[in-house]
């Protein structure tokens, strides 16, 4: 493995250089790295977005490798949305670029004197990295700012960028971070609890790497990489969701089954299921995108071999943007009662420019339409409410602070939210392991932290009934511990469908660590990785205040029951609390306390 | 008795009716017919499927009664 350094970014005195990566840090990469570093570094009552928060940016363990769906980028800092610790995950080509010059995180510290100043740090692919002033990009959006960035390229460059939009640079706590695709489009997205925004605070418009010329990273035992390497790629191609249903219907293929099961929330939270949920589901984006010549499936980073990606053409069969994914198709279409795919196309293009997370501004334009303001449906008003962020203008201002602030703001009386952050695509009633996974993240509401879909809807890893309360809690500490293994080790989540049912993937994975690595890895080391990044985010949030009493849902999803199976949420306080009752003897392992 | 078939993704090829789409469609059935006994008049390739009788997870020897709703997908997720 290539010796790896951490990258500094004083934004203060805009100073750039290199340490070793210490060696208590050996065995982290990506969000176990990030999370190491926040711990580390940001007092828990640091104003999230003043010079004492850090921004991370950190390649898995298996980043810059061949191994398959590696390229995984973490982004850490304290979250201006939530308050507490955050690490949001995006894939595109950076973490490969950035693994393969060796950086093992980029720690951006600091903070401009002058707010109007906006900078590029371009990291070089001999590893020279410089900050360069770049205030005429100030307010371009993402599509636009792309263009910038390759006019300062010379020819024949391969390079990434991560972007932040004009959302970010107004300090949204809805903004999200974009990371170019292979292709070079700005379009997969860090979008998860206000990290935009604590890039634009520390007046950081864009990073450029470069990797041209540079290989694959080297591996400590390279045959054994390789033999391991190819039984993961066998293991993902075997199963039928990451070999077949995935590439051909994309993640948008949830929709009908969510509806069918009675799980999507539509019209904020108050049916569970969309009478339109064909008219937008992945089998219908599917057909529409090849009949208008679009990109049917590729993956959204170098070394992906289940090609969920693709991108979305107006009716010119002009590329308008990516997917759009599940996530999106549900908070722009079910939950706002939209039932048009280019009315969703349209919001996720102008989020995806602006910068804004997606899952948070779909919930967030359903709160609005809840208030009234504007009708269930309505896909122009919640363009022109969306737009009207970008002069800085009402109700646009408010509703870049996300759901609840919108909520709030708005008096409406269901707001769907834990932590401050809002709930994704899974009505937590009929569906209970995803709402214990809500309640009790470290990243507030997060699908992505465990995804219990798996086992209560999908049959995958076993079954576990969606409408009883039973076994939800085991179910979300396991897939939470592994969740946040994978994610530290770089790996795309969705390689847990075919890791959850086929034994030797997960061997594959210490094994493909252990060759790359040179260190020893085993089963009970990954699930440790997972344990020891779960504990720091736990004491992060601790030192920031929260207490059991954020560990919950909103009330109405226990007072309110949702059709059509009229029930509510019904796991006990007591079993919220079990999920994370083994942190204390980890942490004690660590030496943290 | 008469029930209504959705069949989803690449199931939908084997719609009762030949039509596209992936739209409910009423489905003559015997009384008493389990969802076993009706993927097999529909004649679906015997590989892994989620299957769900009005809007509840239901396994192949799970009775039908008039009026149900049956939905059957192959291996699907996403996130």
């Amino acid at each position: 493995m290539k010796k790896r350094e951490l990258l500094r970014v004083n934004m203060s005195d805009l100073s750039v250089s290199r340490e070793p990566l210490p060696n208590g840090w050996r065995r982290y990469g990506g969000r176990a790295l990030t999370d190491a570093i926040v711990f580390s570094e940001v007092p828990a009552d640091a104003d999230p977005l003043g010079p004492h928060n850090v921004l991370v940016f950190s390649p898995g363990l298996l980043g810059g490798t061949s191994a398959p769906n590696g390229g995984r980028l973490s982004v850490g800092a304290k979250s201006p949305l939530t308050g507490g610790i955050k690490e949001s995950n995006a894939g595109g080509q950076a973490a490969h670029a950035l693994a393969r010059i060796g950086i093992a995180a980029v720690i951006v510290s600091g903070k401009p004197a002058d707010p109007a100043a906006r900078y590029c740090l371009v990291i070089e692919a001999d590893g020279s990295a410089t900050l360069e002033r770049v205030d005429s990009w100030a307010g371009l959006g993402n599509y636009e700012l792309a263009d910038e960035i390759a006019k300062t390229r010379p020819e024949g460059d391969r390079y990434s960028t991560i972007q932040n939009g004009p959302a970010g640079e107004a300090g949204a706590k809805a903004a999200g971070i974009a990371v170019s695709d292979p292709k070079g489009y700005p379009n997969r997205f860090a979008g998860r609890g206000g990290l935009g925004a604590v890039m634009g605070s520390k007046g950081l418009k864009a990073i450029v790497v470069s990797d041209k010329g540079l290989p694959y990273t080297e591996h400590a035992d390279k045959e054994a990489f390789q033999a391991a390497i190819k039984r993961f790629a066998s293991a993902l191609k075997e199963h039928a969701v990451t070999g077949q249903a995935l590439p051909a219907y994309g993640t948008n293929v949830l929709t009908n089954i969510l509806s069918e099961a009675g799980g999507l929330p539509t019209r904020n939270f108050s049916e569970g299921s969309f009478e339109h949920a064909d008219d937008v589901g992945g089998e219908r984006q599917a057909e529409t995108i090849k009949a208008r010549g679009g990109h049917e499936h590729h993956g959204c980073h170098t070394g992906c071999t289940i090609q969920c990606s693709r991108y979305w053409m107006d009716k010119d069969g002009h590329y308008k943007t990516k997917g759009p994914e599940y996530e999106t198709v549900w908070s722009m279409g079910a939950d706002c009662g939209i039932g048009d795919l280019d009315e969703i196309a349209e919001l996720d293009r102008a989020c995806g420019d602006l910068g804004l997370d997606t899952i948070e501004m779909g919930a967030t334009l359903a709160v609005y339409m809840d208030s009234g303001k504007i009708a269930f449906g309505d896909g122009k008003g919640a363009l022109d409410a969306l737009m009207s962020g970008a002069t800085g203008g009402e109700p646009g201002k408010v509703l870049w602070d996300g759901a609840l602030a919108t909520g709030k703001a708005f008096g409406v009386e269901h707001i769907p939210v834990v932590k401050g952050q809002a709930l994704p695509a899974y009505d937590p009633r009929p569906v209970m392991g995803i709402g214990v996974t809500y309640a009790t993240s470290t990243m507030g509401a997060d699908h992505t932290a465990g995804y219990t879909i798996t086992a209560n809807i999908l049959s995958v890893g076993g079954n576990v009934d969606p409408l009883k309360p039973d076994g939800q809690a085991e179910l979300s500490k396991n897939l939470q511990i592994a969740t946040a293994m994978l994610d530290s080790v770089g790996l795309c989540i969705f390689v847990a469908f075919a890791v959850l049912d086929i034994p030797d993937a997960f061997t594959a994975i210490h094994d493909m660590v252990q060759a790359h690595t040179g260190d020893e890895w085993d089963a009970d080391a990954l699930m440790q990785l997972g344990k020891e990044t779960l504990v720091f985010e736990r004491l992060f949030n601790e030192k920031a205040g929260f207490t059991a009493a954020d560990d919950r849902l909103p009330e109405f999803f226990k007072k309110v029951p949702l059709p059509p199976h009229n029930i509510v949420f019904q796991v006990s306080d007591e079993d919220l609390d079990s999920v994370f009752d083994w942190v204390p003897e980890t942490a004690k392992e660590m030496g943290l306390v | 008795m008469q029930i209504d078939v959705a069949l989803f993704a690449y199931l939908s090829k084997f719609q009762p009716d030949g039509a596209s789409g992936r739209g409910a469609r009423a489905f003559d059935v015997p009384d008493g017919a389990t969802v076993g006994d009706v993927i097999e008049m529909l004649e679906l390739p015997d590989e892994p499927r989620v299957v769900f009788v009005n809007s509840k997870h239901a396994t192949d020897d799970s009775v039908l009664s008039p009026g149900d709703r049956l939905a059957i997908f192959p291996p699907v997720a996403g996130g």
